[in-house]
């Protein structure tokens, strides 16, 4: 049951950008990481995304997977499309460990009760563990497989590597920072409930920001390389 | 693990079919296989091909006697029937069926219906509060030690090991042992310089 008005279908090249981040705030992230800024009054999606030199149809893409959770399987992505991608995840990498990460930690520090001095340790050094496995898992991404995808792009195919590998141990990232909201919201103690609950709520729309991060791998960038593999295959 | 139910709905209008799906979709504690019946001729072909648990079906596309039909057929005297109600129907036409759903129920209605049907418990009896043995569990694994080594600690069998962490698990949500630590600490089970993770 919702009252939300929201749109049916997808949303189009044509559509207004200001209608889209109204009708869908988390697509504000979407827009920072392809690097387009606010202010774009009326102006429709391609027009903010030619004026940003983005690729319309790499954005349309990620928004409408995004929002719907459906995979348009038609649709076919040229080299200009995987660039922008390539991008998008590297900005989303960098927004993850360079700036929501941080700031989280930062408040849990000063949310948590210091009068259990002992717990506050063990968690940040829980959320310490964590932000390490995700420094792992993006860097894996950066160092291997972003290169793979590059030197496709110029027309080579390594022999030692496919994107299947990736696509096998892709984990989900964000389980266990569901497991530290878990462990706050059943067991810890009364403390400084304002600021808990902020943390809380940020480590909330990570979590799901992380799945959709995670979501986007798996469903728009995995098939647009196997695609992009055949291709350079055949020629 | 919730029970599977595997749910046939005969009901010839598309738009129906799919709205009674969607609100099934809705229903999260149960576990729900469907299957679409379009053509009602196909009908009992289509059910003893599947054997559905339950099948949901517009009374006015099919014979009633369908219920006891379906169950011959099928070697199967548990299947449930429901029938889908566009308008009142009359007391007689309801008896051949176990219960009926109109399209103006809501999904908890339909749900406690469904949950009615197969009797399915609601609650799973697993107590939440942690035993004493368990308790002493998590603070050997917060202290690093190997199954093996709690298990020769404790005089246990590994096996049994593993099925105390695998409840501790299902108990607390917590399934890694730096989240048994935060919750080993904050329960006053260990120090902070007693564990490892």
């Amino acid at each position: 049951m919702t009252d939300k008005i929201y749109k049916l279908g997808k949303y189009t090249h044509a559509d207004s950008m200001s209608d889209l981040i109204c009708n869908n705030y988390t697509m504000l992230l979407v827009l920072s990481r392809f690097g387009i800024s606010l202010g774009f009054g009326e102006k429709t999606i391609q027009e903010v995304c030619n004026q940003n030199g983005v690729d319309e149809k790499t954005f349309l893409a990620v928004v409408n997977l995004l929002i719907s959770n459906e995979r348009d399987e038609t649709s076919v992505f040229g080299h200009d499309s995987i660039q922008c991608l390539l991008d998008y995840l590297h900005n989303s990498h960098s927004y993850f460990l360079d700036f929501r990460l941080p700031s989280i930690r930062h408040k849990l520090i000063s949310a948590i009760d210091t009068k259990h001095d002992n717990a506050a340790k063990a968690i940040i050094r829980f959320y310490d563990q964590y932000v390490d496995q995700v420094h792992t898992h993006m860097e894996y991404e950066e160092t291997t497989v972003f290169p793979y995808v590059r030197s496709l792009l110029s027309g080579i195919k390594r022999g030692d590597y496919n994107i299947r590998v990736f696509c096998r141990q892709h984990d989900n990232i964000e389980s266990k920072l569901s497991e530290l909201k878990n462990i706050l919201i059943k067991y810890y103690p009364p403390g400084n409930v304002d600021e808990l609950n902020s943390v809380l709520f940020d480590i909330f729309a990570c979590a799901s920001d992380l799945a959709s991060h995670n979501f986007i791998e798996d469903n728009l960038f995995v098939p647009m390389i196997s695609q992009l593999e055949l291709n350079v295959k055949k020629q | 693990m919730s029970k599977k139910i595997r749910v046939a709905i005969a009901e010839p209008s598309e738009i129906l079919r799919a709205g009674i799906i969607d609100v099934l979709r809705r229903i999260n504690a149960l576990d729900i296989y469907i299957i679409e019946i379009s053509d009602t001729d196909q009908l009992e072909c289509v059910l003893c091909k599947y054997t559905p648990d339950l099948f949901i079906i517009n009374p006015t596309a099919t014979d009633p006697h369908i219920t006891g039909k379906v169950r011959t057929l099928c070697g199967n005297n548990k299947i449930k029937s429901v029938a889908l109600l566009h308008s009142l129907a009359d007391s007689h036409t309801l008896e051949h069926y176990d219960d009926s759903v109109s399209i103006y129920d809501s999904a908890e209605q339909i749900r406690n219906k469904i949950i009615k049907l197969f009797n399915v418990d609601q609650q799973k009896d697993i107590p939440k509060e942690l035993s004493k043995r368990e308790k002493d569990i998590i603070v050997e694994v917060v202290k690093g030690l190997t199954n093996k080594q709690i298990a020769d600690k404790l005089f246990i069998s590994v096996h049994t090991v593993m099925t105390h962490r695998k409840n501790i698990a299902a108990k607390l949500q917590i399934h890694s042992p730096s989240g048994l630590t935060i919750y080993a600490i904050l329960n006053n089970l260990v120090d902070l310089d007693q564990v490892k993770y």
